[in-house]
């Protein structure tokens, strides 16, 4: 018991006790609502926070608590709410510190549910939101005001592949005060550890990757604990009187816990986005084998990496461990076991061309998820952003023959083959 | 609570009530490199249950300002003087590790200001290696790494937490990393030169009791029944598979030993 355990052996057993009465070696669905109190003084200790325990699955269920257990233990945070899908994941944290009247600072490069999370949803309710490019740090410092609550992105943007680095920016945030808080969806813990290199707050929508089989949404906040919530006066959420508790200030009584404490005790309690047991079961599966998965999902991004460079009916390929990719130095910094298993890339003839490859791949699957063990691909040219002309999905980042390929687990023998017989279908348009 | 001592600012947690003086208060005074938030739940439960409740923060520690002090005895006198400030009489004192050095002390030298003294995962002395020592003060990340890593028992390292989604370890070091740098190679060099615990504990008259966890490796079990030997006391609970931070780690066990020793006005 000298040290913590390692990354593949808390993703087995982090966060679980077996109970004493039947040692049930997996962990239990506690498919309940309700948790039937021992006395009064017992329901009373409960909701005054004096003694752990669960009275109401909107707040904590102890399946799910095995989940958020092992996922802040995999991102070394001090606590993790789990929530019923990665979006709700990003809202419930907003919630615990921003107010009408407060402002974010946030990569312009994102998966576009976030985006539009704080350019329409949040801007109706007075939080407005300073849209900058992930690589630019000195952007993030200039974008900073005293309203500023939080500074927001993803490691590996959204599908645009943009690197920011966590490291520089989150010094940038933190010397400002305000914290640094990272979806690291793309990442996972096992490529790059946020809250251990620069950030204080971590979601993840654990649908994709962390799950990585595709049947359960969910999404998790996790708290680092390493931000001085009381180094000013901008967190009032977090260091005035809360209104639940008698009035208790969740940074004198929690330290550290104060943020995830917020969370939990306002955005389950008076939102509710919770996760169910069966899916924190489903999810619990999946990061059982995270590391194993997410090495397989390395290497065959390798092998497809390569592949595509020497395809001719590829004409441009991008990912961030390529030597041309602007962000190749910082991706190779932060996560030198590889910088995600999504790659963009073009298809010779455009939009056509892009939707011909689509419609004859046969062991990928077209789809829009990421993060499976299966191979996914996409062509938003023709399909999420169909709408788009050419000049507009520019102006987004994106060109109508890019192709987006998730990676998955397959033999690449199989993909490369497939892949193959696409291209050539592809190649007749 | 904020109070002002002497010009410093000493911060107190009063359980989450507000503080109101009742009969003898519990006095929580927390171990080497902690702070208030290491009773938590037990300052908590007895807010919540009617009793006046104090952790304070020592100076540097937590939401304190001030410089260590690098005394056990100077740390009794601070509190003496906290009470004095508090208009607090007399105490019942729940001291975990070091801050169990300062509740002997202070039964001993203060007999009139003590009532009670509840001794949590502590000794007559707390011998520091040398190299932890060491680190404290040159590599003090690295000494709350390891603090935290022995200090828990094995629900701390398994992750696994009574509070839904918490883990304990984590929890330990950004508590720990938030006192101020210093602090706690000021507290274990005190821990130290501490060696009045056995002849304290011979003079000591009021009520005593010790709680201990059994897999400690910082303040091991026989050194805890050691003290319950020198304090003539048969009020000792060993509480299964719980390492140093036997507060945080098995709250619900440690408030059921602490809930019947006090007494309420
Ligand atoms: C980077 C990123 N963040 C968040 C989300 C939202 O996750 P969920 O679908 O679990 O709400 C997604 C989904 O695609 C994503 O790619």
């Amino acid at each position: 018991m000298t040290g913590d355990y390692k990354f593949n052996t808390l993703s087995l057993h982090a966060g679980f006790t077996p109970d004493e009465r039947h040692g049930s070696a997996a962990v239990p669905i506690h498919q309940t609502t309700s948790y039937v109190f021992k006395d009064t003084e017992h329901a009373a200790a409960l909701y005054n926070l004096e003694v752990g325990g669960h009275l109401y699955s909107r707040i904590s269920n102890p399946t799910v608590a095995v989940l958020e257990q092992r996922v802040a233990a995999l991102d070394c945070g001090i606590g993790a709410v789990a929530t019923s899908s990665g979006m709700a994941a990003l809202f419930v944290t907003v919630l615990a510190l921003c107010s009408a009247g407060d402002h974010i600072v946030s990569s312009s490069q994102m998966y576009g549910a976030n985006i539009n999370l704080f350019q329409h949803t949040l801007s109706r309710y007075g939080i407005e939101t300073t849209f900058v490019a992930p690589n630019d740090p000195n952007a993030f410092a200039a974008a900073i005001q005293p309203n500023t609550k939080m500074v927001f992105g993803e490691v590996i943007g959204n599908p645009g592949l943009d690197i920011m680095d966590i490291t520089v920016i989150g010094k940038i945030a933190n010397d400002a005060g305000v914290p640094l808080v990272i979806d690291a969806t793309f990442n996972t813990p096992y490529l790059l550890k946020p809250i251990q290199n620069g950030a204080n707050i971590v979601i993840h929508s654990l649908t994709k990757w962390m799950g990585g089989h595709g049947i359960a949404l969910g999404g998790i906040v996790v708290d680092g604990g390493n931000f001085d919530w009381g180094q000013n006066n901008r967190f009032p959420t977090l260091t005035e009187s809360h209104f639940g508790f008698q009035g208790v200030n969740l940074y004198e009584e929690f330290g550290p816990a104060a943020f995830i404490t917020r969370v939990r005790t306002e955005g389950m309690y008076n939102v509710g986005p919770c996760l169910s047991p069966t899916n924190a079961f489903h999810l619990i599966q999946g990061i059982e084998t995270l590391g194993l998965r997410m090495e397989r999902h390395m290497s065959n991004t390798k092998k497809m990496l390569d592949f595509l460079l020497h395809h001719e009916g590829i004409s441009w390929v991008k990912h961030p461990t390529l030597p041309d990719h602007p962000d190749y130095e910082v991706a190779k910094r932060l996560m030198p076991k590889g910088a995600g298993s999504v790659i963009a890339c073009g298809v010779k003839g455009g939009r056509e061309a892009g939707q011909a490859f689509i419609e004859n791949v046969k062991v990928a699957s077209h789809l829009a998820n990421v993060g499976d063990a299966k191979t996914l691909v996409i062509h938003p040219g023709s399909t999420t952003q169909s709408h788009l002309s050419p000049a507009a999905m520019k102006s987004a980042g994106l060109t109508d023959d890019m192709l987006r390929i998730s990676v998955g687990l397959e033999d690449f023998e199989d993909l490369q083959a497939d892949f193959e017989q696409a291209l050539r279908s592809a190649a007749k348009i | 609570m904020k109070i002002n001592l002497n010009g410093e600012i000493v911060f107190a947690s009063t359980g989450g009530r507000n503080f109101e003086l009742k009969g003898e208060p519990i006095w929580f005074i927390h171990g080497s490199g902690q702070s208030h938030l290491s009773f938590m739940l037990q300052g908590r439960f007895f807010a919540n249950r009617g009793w006046s409740v104090i952790a304070a923060d020592m100076p540097s520690h937590g939401l304190s300002s001030g410089v260590p002090l690098d005394t056990i005895e100077a740390m009794s006198d601070w509190h003496i003087a906290l009470m004095d400030s508090l208009g607090v009489e007399k105490v019942q004192i729940v001291g975990h590790s070091q801050g169990g050095l300062i509740g002997l002390d202070l039964a001993h030298r203060y007999t009139d200001r003590v009532s009670r003294l509840s001794l949590v995962a502590t000794a007559l002395s707390i011998p520091v290696n040398d190299n932890l020592i060491d680190m404290a003060k040159n590599k003090e990340p690295a000494a709350i790494k390891a603090m935290i890593d022995w200090g828990h028992g094995s629900e701390g390292h398994s992750h696994d937490h009574t509070m839904p989604g918490q883990n304990h370890l984590n929890y330990g070091v950004q508590m720990m990393a938030a006192n101020k740098s210093g602090a706690l190679h000021a507290d274990l060099k005190a821990c130290v030169n501490y060696d009045n615990g056995q002849s304290a504990a011979a003079m000591i008259t009021c009520p005593t009791q010790l709680i201990i966890g059994q897999q400690d490796k910082m303040t091991p079990l026989k050194f805890g029944l050691k003290a319950a030997e020198a304090l003539k006391t048969v009020n000792v609970t060993i509480v299964e598979n719980a390492g140093h931070m036997l507060p945080s780690e098995h709250p619900e066990e440690v408030n059921r030993a602490l809930r019947p020793f006090f007494t309420k006005s």
